[in-house]
């Protein structure tokens, strides 16, 4: 978490936005938050999870955590599953944005058009947002769907680290 | 404003195909000299296909009081046109010396509150876009209800919020990056003003609404350089773009902009007003500079004004209280919420490394220029579900009822209903990838209102703001928890329809109105009560005003609202959404088709 708001000196931010500024008028697009993509770290890690964080009849959001991938801003997180362990030949991805200041990053996927009361296996991992693997990999696991009507809260609840 | 209901539909059709047919260019150089255009034209019957609960009980009223204080605005703005001294012409490039800037930052204003730029010289840019709410919708119960504003022709209405005004002009020319597979840019909550001609978005942004048949409405872009030939600030037009205004008009070209675009009798035409290849050309000149006029009023200080808490924040010379610095780092941690709303901090990271706090960017805009889907569920208050049905001119505005979905971007590439046709073919295979997505907005002045209903929150006393790009947050606090616990509290009903002994949108959230490409960093941040409420006093800090006035934000004359909480704000509002038909063909069979789910 930025140490900025009461550990940061106003003379010292003062300065630093001077050298910001002057950085800026030397790029070439300053205004534009387009930004190129962030370094990558040389290895992606599972740090926490995958786990269940919620399901109904029709739909799972699973959920993990890694190091920041770095990279391009959007990444896909990515559940490859199905109801045989040996045949996980159905996907899910979602989009997940980036926080350039984080050091992990929470991945979460909703599948959707799940059977109600259903096992299901699955293995996660992540790509860019052109499709390149990060290179992380989860083993395979498992959720079941309950009936209609019904939820499953995960117990316990995965906590991840929600900042850095 | 008095209303002449004497006609009947028919009435007003036979009305209108005889004005066009018989005017002779003597007659309606007549009629142009008319001193108040009000007077001699008969206004249509309402049109009100609306079931009880869409359109608010004092809707006429707040019409006329907004009008009213447009009409105040735009006086101000002559005024001030008036007491400037006239730049001079001169050099080579030939510049505006002197108050060039100030002069075209005044014509700006004076187009965006002029009324006579809609076919009933009723609606002004600035009716859906009024100062004291940050440049958004100024009603605060069309906030409450409708939430799209009515148009010219009362009551078509669109389906969108208004979006504001400030820092529109800082998003660049809406480009696909290669490298990062994301759209950025452009103007619209779809995108759909993307600068690929005048090289700015809010320039082409401000060409739509007068042409929108469900907004300003005028049938034909020459109509506006019709209506600034007639106005009383032509000659600063004129000083500033040196634009000719020598166009033959042809006879019927008062009738023809004095009838709302889309009307039946104009068979489809964008180009109504029958004028020569040359004509043509220097109304679509003048059209250009309106939007290059207006683009140099929303970038002025007088609307991107950089003097919130937060700017002198940056600058030493505020200091955030314990709520907002826990906020702003909630804002920054926890909440995630700067991985798109991106608030200048350092972007250098390296992995293990700590974040000093540099600012990376003096002026930060809160927005990171893209585009996401952040699963809004759909709002059965929005009022084009209801326009099944033509109005008086023959215009139906939607016919697809609540067959309608909004796939924000994904619609805008495939130049589909609602939307306008796609000036680049090569992203057209990209539609799905995008469906459902809408402009991630600057989170600057999203809290602002007039001084005396100081907050947009329950209980108040507190002016009623939408959020969104179909309204159905009512609050900052219910924004915060719907980003916080969308995943959590999801169920599978519609709105209006939430389980008993659940309060939607406390812990409720019906299904996504569009659920493919839903973006995932958002719906269970984990978030305290406290810590929401510690984040809506940071957007509290993003208001412009606090170092220096914000100009007219004292020109609302309305009355504020209060009582109740901010978590169940508008929940006594909610209607109910009808059983709901399949997407319609035309939205959601258009190739390349939505996938990998299709659309309910």
């Amino acid at each position: 978490m930025r140490k900025v708001i009461e550990g940061l000196s106003l003379n010292r931010l003062f300065k630093l936005t001077v050298i910001a500024s002057t950085a800026c008028l030397l790029a070439s697009n300053c205004a534009a938050q387009e930004l190129p993509p962030a370094p990558k770290p040389a290895h992606v890690m599972i740090k926490q999870g995958p786990a269940l964080e919620f399901a109904r009849s029709d739909l799972a959001i699973i959920r993990w955590t890694t190091n920041n991938p770095g990279g391009t801003d959007d990444h896909f997180a990515v559940v490859h599953y199905g109801t045989n362990p040996k045949e996980l030949n159905e996907a899910a991805k979602s989009p997940v944005r980036l926080n350039r200041d984080h050091a992990q990053t929470m991945f979460r996927v909703r599948i959707d058009g799940l059977q109600p009361k259903t096992n299901y296996y699955y293995f996660v991992t992540s790509t860019d947002s052109n499709g390149v693997n990060d290179g992380d990999k989860s083993g395979v696991k498992e959720f079941s769907t309950p009936g209609p009507g019904e939820r499953v809260e995960a117990d316990p609840q995965p906590l991840a680290p929600r900042s850095n | 404003m008095k209303r002449i209901m004497l006609l009947t539909p028919l009435g007003v059709c036979v009305a209108i195909i005889g004005a066009l047919l018989a005017f002779s260019p003597a007659e309606a150089e007549a009629m142009n000299n008319q001193p108040s255009p009000r007077n001699y034209q008969p206004l249509p019957p309402t049109y009100n296909p609306y079931p009880p609960g869409i359109l608010p009980s004092d809707l006429n009223a707040e019409i006329q009081r907004v009008e009213t204080e447009v009409n105040s605005i735009e006086d101000e703005a002559l005024g001030e046109w008036q007491a400037l001294p006239p730049p001079t012409l001169a050099g080579n490039p030939p510049t505006l010396q002197g108050t060039g800037y100030q002069a075209i930052q005044i014509l700006g204003q004076l187009l965006n509150f002029d009324s006579n730029m809609s076919p009933l010289r009723d609606e002004a840019c600035g009716f859906c876009h009024m100062p004291y709410a940050g440049f958004s919708g100024p009603i605060p119960s069309v906030n409450l209800t409708m939430i799209a504003y009515p148009g010219s022709a009362h009551y078509r209405a669109a389906k969108r919020t208004a979006m504001r005004y400030p820092y529109a002009t800082n998003f660049p020319v809406l480009q696909y990056n290669d490298v990062q597979s994301l759209f950025f840019g452009g103007n619209f909550w779809d995108g759909r003003a993307t600068g690929y001609l005048l090289q700015s978005p809010s320039a082409e942004q401000a060409q739509h609404p007068p042409v929108d048949a469900d907004e300003m409405g005028l049938a034909d872009t020459a109509c506006i350089a019709y209506r600034l030939s007639q106005a009383r600030y032509r000659p600063l037009f004129q000083l500033i773009w040196g634009d000719s205004f020598d166009i033959q008009w042809p006879g019927n070209t008062e009738a023809i902009c004095d009838t709302p675009a889309g009307s039946a009798i104009f068979r489809g035409s964008a180009t109504p007003i029958a004028l020569s290849p040359e004509d043509r050309t220097k109304a679509n000149t003048v059209f250009n500079h309106w939007g290059q006029s207006l683009a140099s009023y929303e970038a002025s200080t007088s609307v991107s004004a950089f003097s919130s808490k937060f700017d002198a924040f940056l600058a030493g010379a505020y200091t955030m209280t314990s709520d907002e610095a826990a906020g702003y780092a909630l804002f920054n941690g926890k909440g995630n919420c700067n991985s798109c709303h991106l608030d200048g901090v350092s972007t250098t990271l390296q992995p293990g490394q700590t974040d000093t706090g540099n600012i990376a960017d003096v002026r930060p805009l809160f927005t990171c220029f893209g585009y996401a889907n952040e699963g809004l569920p759909l709002n059965p208050a929005v009022a084009l579900f209801y326009e099944t049905r033509p109005d008086s001119y023959g215009y139906t505005p939607n016919p697809y009822g609540f067959a309608y979905r909004d796939l924000g971007l994904g619609t805008f590439l495939r130049g589909g209903f609602g939307s306008s046709p796609n000036p680049n073919s090569q992203w057209l295979p990209l539609a799905p990838t995008v469906d459902g997505q809408f402009q991630v907005a600057s989170a600057r002045n999203v809290a602002m209102t007039p001084p005396q209903c100081p907050t947009t929150e329950a209980p108040g006393p507190y002016f009623q703001k939408e959020f969104f790009h179909n309204g159905y947050i009512k609050s900052l606090k219910q924004l915060v928890h719907f980003y916080n616990t969308r995943d959590v509290y999801g169920y599978n009903v519609t709105s209006g329809h939430c389980p008993a002994g659940t309060t939607e949108r406390v812990d409720c959230w019906p299904l996504p109105e569009v659920p493919n490409n839903i973006d995932m960093t958002t719906g269970d941040l984990g978030l305290t009560d406290q810590e929401e409420d510690q984040i809506v006093a940071f957007l509290q800090t993003l208001t412009d005003g606090y170092t220096t006035p914000y100009l007219y934000s004292d020109a609302f004359t309305g009355s504020c609202m209060s009582g109740g909480s901010a978590s169940t704000q508008g929940n006594e509002t909610l209607v109910a959404t009808p059983p709901l038909p399949e997407c319609a063909s035309a939205i959601c069979d258009s190739a390349p088709v939505p996938g990998p789910l299709p659309i309910p």
